[in-house]
């Protein structure tokens, strides 16, 4: 039987974040032999100093090291009060990182996903990159996504000339010449001659081009969605930025990343920030290239059709403040740039519950977390503590773990250090609880629950149990009533993908999930107790107060999409009004409710498909900003709420501004410049 | 009892030839002819009814007969009036003949070699000369564990391709029919002449493939674990993709002979049933029983066996092709576009890698004592026809 040790490490208080450390400690179940030779992407969050000081206070660990070329000269000169940047590491240099003992001045560090050895190029250098001049009225559209049919001929302009300026692959081996320390990157004239050699007569062969662009490559186990008929990135690309050939191409650029398949086959955790950090950083140095004749800046539209759970929802975290960092008060740069991003798919998935008073009895809030067998990966659960300044965290709640069938309780209370460890009876640790302050603007307490996989085809004894976990919060009411949220990580599978992960969820049997009908419920009851909500499940990506998100409505019933999230989020240390009450505006993610998903590109030219989800709604806003952010004073949102009103659709569900935001918009099939 | 095309999987009766299609019996367009059970057996009642008939009605014995002109022998005017069956047999003991094969090895690789047999006739007096029409090696054990990477990685895109492939598992007409125009009431002679290629070609593959005794990718590993029953021949060449090729560069011939404006220099169309014919052999490998140096060996001998088909046929130039797996770098997947060209319906004269030539073609020209066989070049004729536009005095 397993039990739970308290505090078993007394230099737990050193760990800047517990789920890096974890991750790191589970890594040998997947990489075997060693696991210290593995590279992962990293975001550490610099504090006062600059790049190159990072990297010369960490020397003695420069072979662990890679910090991408993408990060030129000036990026790598500069400081600032706070920075966070991508780099790639191996476990040593990680857990030195991640040690609070070394006083790096690194004040957050997120694991990335693990990236195999030869998508990177630690030789390559910082380039200079030419300017692209283009028409007056062009507006470049930037997507991050992954799948990305880059050949597909609604980004052409010609049979063998493409419209992308730029497409990182990030999930290739990169070309020769030391020009990207990740995977590939694809110059206009790179992609035009792939073209150009899969060009056999009038056809183009884009089972060779992707072969060609290093996309997919059987032999050597480098895949991506473009090989099946579906993929994510060439759906959202092309509603987004796809259009005819006999379109004006230096009016629409586009510039895009494709990132690593969307659950990469690392059973120790998700965590796509990383990459979405330089992928971003990747792009915004590309969009800064193209000019107007007069030599104006070209303004930008960035989509990214991602999301994830967890985060502290008040808009200071780590990816809610990547667009101000880049294009915020504080960047120095003309260039105007909007972006666009999912609410979310969350609302109905049980992955979000709030311990507040109404829902707690004698000031405890009691949570099942089902975590089901066969799940390959581990569960990760987050909670996210009321405000408090780095200096006197107070003790809000005792937190409580039951593992299933009642085998032992691990009890923390929330205070620096405090950490417990569930250990099988071989003396291995199985689960790991633990307390971590998160800093800079964020202001909070996080108390992470991460368990071990509860199946693994090798033979191991140290697998998670499966089955009902309980989760206990007992709050002090005389240190805070504020509410406290709890989130469940990703971890499902999806199809294409191979992790093994299944999807852990609260199970709590004060949840209703369904109307009276039968009808799953979009809404919480208004007046439920239970501590599983509806509310709030907006993306933990969508928080910050500068993108557009969006969310999505069914056309023919004219009604929200049910999988659609909602606010509200939570005040943060700066404000006690959040930055925003949810989604800015809903856009169309299913035709109906039995024809789910609208109907975009496939992954071969000519080929068309269905996918739902905000993922698709949010694309669609792009296009149309991609129209209207010319010459426009506002800031994106406030068009975001004039829009709503000029291409209104009603909903007649009637919802509420935290889940549909100003409103829901239909589009014209090629939207009208406006 | 013959044997059929590998990717009709049973065996073939000579007698049945249509009826192991089921993409062409599903239209039933042949049981018409099937009332008097002349294929399958009679049918008992049928025949006392017959006896009872003629006891009933025949009379007293006719004693004065008309003339009766004599049979046309050797001719293809028989042709239309025989049974499917029997012309199928007809245009085998045709084709049949002009190959032979042999085996012997080099540098303990097996080499097939296939023979191309013309005969001079004169009377009763025979000339035969063979040539070398396509000399296959055998890849290397290293090669083949190489390969099976790509196939591992294929078998990612199952979920995607399971209903081709469980569709393509028999002959894969109504793929090809998506392309060119093809239904039994349309092209009834087009889906023969296809047939009869098949027919021929499985003879060959099967020979071919029991020569080289190539093993399967399941005989590699236990993670490969295909989504359909491994056939029990070799895997080199692929079967399905030989007879895909076949069929597809059949079938440009014929659009291209057509003349119809649409078809006639439009190389989109050549390109379409090539790559066809490509996903078809890919197929394969996604369902884990064939590597894609399986789909190459597969896809020079169906490319080859059109162009004799067609000498057969019509006269004209043939093709010959040396077809060296060892010095296929097996790091490659399979790419047609390195054999064959649809615009001008020409195979390349060259494929290389890092080793050496891996492909070596040769087109020769019609020798004027090459003779066509009748019977095959009434089929091609019907078959032509077919494709055509209608004129307007047709009517």
């Amino acid at each position: 039987m397993a039990v739970w040790l308290p505090n078993p490490d007394p230099d737990a208080v050193n760990i800047i974040d517990h789920v890096t450390y974890f991750r790191l400690s589970r890594a040998a179940h997947h990489y075997g032999a060693d696991p210290d030779t593995i590279w992962w992407s990293v975001l550490v969050e610099l504090e006062g100093i600059s790049i190159d000081q990072f990297q010369t206070s960490v020397t003695a660990f420069a072979d662990d090291l890679l910090i991408p070329a993408a990060y030129d000269a000036v990026d790598r000169s500069a400081v600032r009060p706070a920075q966070p940047v991508a780099i790639y590491a191996r476990a040593p240099l990680v857990r030195h990182i991640n040690d609070s003992r070394n006083a790096l001045r690194v004040t957050s560090v997120l694991l990335g996903a693990s990236a195999p050895e030869r998508f990177l190029d630690r030789a390559a250098q910082s380039r200079d990159l030419p300017d692209v001049i283009v028409n007056d009225d062009a507006v470049v559209q930037a997507v991050i996504d992954d799948g990305i049919g880059i050949a597909h001929e609604l980004f052409r302009s010609s049979a063998t000339t493409t419209r992308i300026h730029h497409a990182r692959i990030f999930e290739a081996e990169p070309l020769p010449g030391n020009l990207t320390s990740v995977g590939r990157g694809l110059d206009r004239a790179d992609i035009d001659a792939f073209l150009q050699d899969c060009t056999f007569g009038d056809m183009l062969d884009e089972d060779l081009f992707y072969a060609l662009s290093g996309q997919v490559d059987y032999g050597q186990g480098v895949f991506s969605t473009v090989a099946m008929r579906r993929s994510h990135g060439t759906h959202v690309m092309a509603l987004a930025a796809g259009r005819s050939m006999d379109e004006q191409a230096d009016t629409h650029p586009i510039i895009c990343a494709a990132l690593p398949s969307r659950i990469v086959n690392d059973t120790t955790g998700l965590e796509m920030v990383p990459v979405l950090y330089l992928a971003f950083h990747i792009l915004v140095k590309q969009a800064r290239r193209f000019r107007t004749q007069s030599g104006a800046p070209v303004p930008v539209v960035f989509n990214f059709s991602y999301g994830n759970t967890g985060g502290p929802h008040d808009g200071t975290g780590i990816f809610a403040r990547l667009f101000d960092h880049y294009f915020g008060e504080s960047a120095d740069t003309r260039q105007k740039a909007w972006l666009t991003l999912p609410a979310g798919n969350a609302n109905l998935e049980r992955l979000h519950a709030v311990a507040e008073p109404r829902t707690e009895v004698d000031h405890t809030a009691t949570l099942d977390l089902t975590v089901l067998p066969d799940d390959r990966t581990p569960t990760h659960v987050q909670i996210w503590l009321p405000n408090s300044p780095e200096n006197a965290q107070p003790n809000f709640a005792t937190i409580s773990v039951r593992t299933p069938f009642g085998m032992d309780e691990g009890i923390i209370v929330t205070q620096p250090g405090q950490h417990a460890a569930l250990v099988n009876k071989a003396g291995e640790q199985i689960a790991w609880l633990a307390y971590q302050y998160v800093g800079g603007q964020t202001q909070r307490g996080l108390v992470t629950l991460s368990t071990n996989p509860t199946a693994n085809l090798r033979e191991t004894s140290d697998l998670g149990p499966a089955g009902r976990w309980m989760i206990k919060l007992t709050r002090d009411p005389n240190v805070s009533t504020d509410p406290i949220h709890i989130w469940v990580r990703r971890d499902e599978t999806l199809p294409g993908q191979t992790s093994g992960g299944r999807q852990a969820f609260f199970d709590n049997a004060d949840y209703h999930r369904f109307d009276r009908y039968g009808a799953p419920l979009p809404i919480d009851p208004p007046d439920t107790t239970s501590p599983v909500r509806r509310s709030g499940t907006l993306s933990g990506f969508a928080c910050g107060p500068a993108p557009i998100v969006v969310a999505a409505y069914t056309e023919q019933e004219a009604e929200m999409s049910v999988y659609s999230a909602a606010g509200p989020l939570v005040p943060s240390p700066h404000s006690p009004q959040p930055a925003r009450e949810g989604p800015d505006i809903a856009a169309k993610g299913d035709d109906s409710f039995v024809l789910r998903g609208v109907i975009s590109a496939g992954s071969r030219s000519g080929s068309w498909v269905r996918l739902a989800g905000t993922s698709v709604a949010s694309p669609q806003v792009a296009r149309l900003a991609g129209n209207a952010i010319h010459g426009k004073d506002d800031n994106a949102r406030a068009w975001s709420r004039e829009a709503a009103k000029r291409h209104r659709f009603d909903l007649r569900d009637d919802p509420s501004p935290n889940r549909v935001g100003a409103g829901a918009i239909r589009l014209p099939g090629d939207v009208a410049r406006d | 009892m013959g044997i059929g095309p590998e990717s009709a999987y049973s065996a073939y009766s000579a007698y049945s030839a249509y009826s192991a299609y089921s993409a062409y019996s599903a239209y039933s367009a042949y049981s018409a002819y099937s009332a008097y059970g002349a294929s399958s057996g009679t049918n008992p009642m049928l025949t006392e009814a017959l006896i009872t008939n003629r006891d009933g009605i025949v009379g007293t014995r006719i004693d004065r007969i008309a003339d009766v002109l004599p049979g046309v022998p050797d001719s293809p005017r028989n042709l239309p009036r025989l049974a499917l069956p029997v012309r199928a047999a007809i245009f085998q003991a045709e084709l049949g003949p002009s190959v032979d094969l042999t085996v012997d090895t080099h540098d303990n690789l097996p080499v097939a070699t296939l023979w191309r047999r013309t005969s001079e006739r004169e009377g009763r007096k025979r000339k035969v000369t063979f040539h070398e029409m396509v000399e296959m090696t055998g890849p290397t054990t290293e090669q083949l564990t190489t390969q099976l990477k790509h196939v591992a990685g294929y078998a990612r895109i199952r979920p995607d391709r399971a209903a081709e492939i469980t569709t393509q598992v028999g002959v894969p007409t109504a793929f090809f029919a998506s392309i060119g125009f093809m239904d039994p009431a349309r092209t009834p002679h087009t889906l023969e002449l296809l047939y009869t290629a098949l027919n021929f070609s499985s003879l060959l593959i099967q020979r071919t493939k029991y020569a080289l005794a190539v093993k399967r990718p399941i005989e590699f590993s236990p993670q490969v674990q295909p989504m359909i029953e491994t056939p029990t021949h070799g895997s080199l060449p692929s079967g399905h993709a030989t007879e895909a090729f076949l069929i597809a560069r059949l079938l440009w011939k014929l659009l291209i002979e057509s003349e119809a404006p649409q078809y006639g220099d439009r190389a989109y169309w050549g390109s379409m049933l090539m790559r066809q014919a490509a996903r078809v052999a890919t197929n394969r490998t996604v369902a884990g029983v064939h590597f894609p140096i399986d789909s190459v060996a597969g896809a020079m001998l169906g490319l080859t066996l059109a162009d004799h088909m067609h000498a057969m046929c019509n006269g004209g130039a043939w093709t010959s092709a040396i077809f060296d797996a060892p010095k296929f770098d097996p790091d490659h997947d399979f790419d047609w576009h390195q054999l064959y060209t649809p615009e001008g319906d020409e195979m390349k004269p060259k494929a290389s890698s890092d080793r050496g030539a891996w492909a070596i073609t040769k087109r020769h020209d019609r020798h004027d004592t090459d003779e066509t066989a009748p019977a095959l070049s009434w089929l091609w004729t019907k078959a032509l026809g077919e494709w055509r536009d209608l004129q307007e005095c047709d009517g």
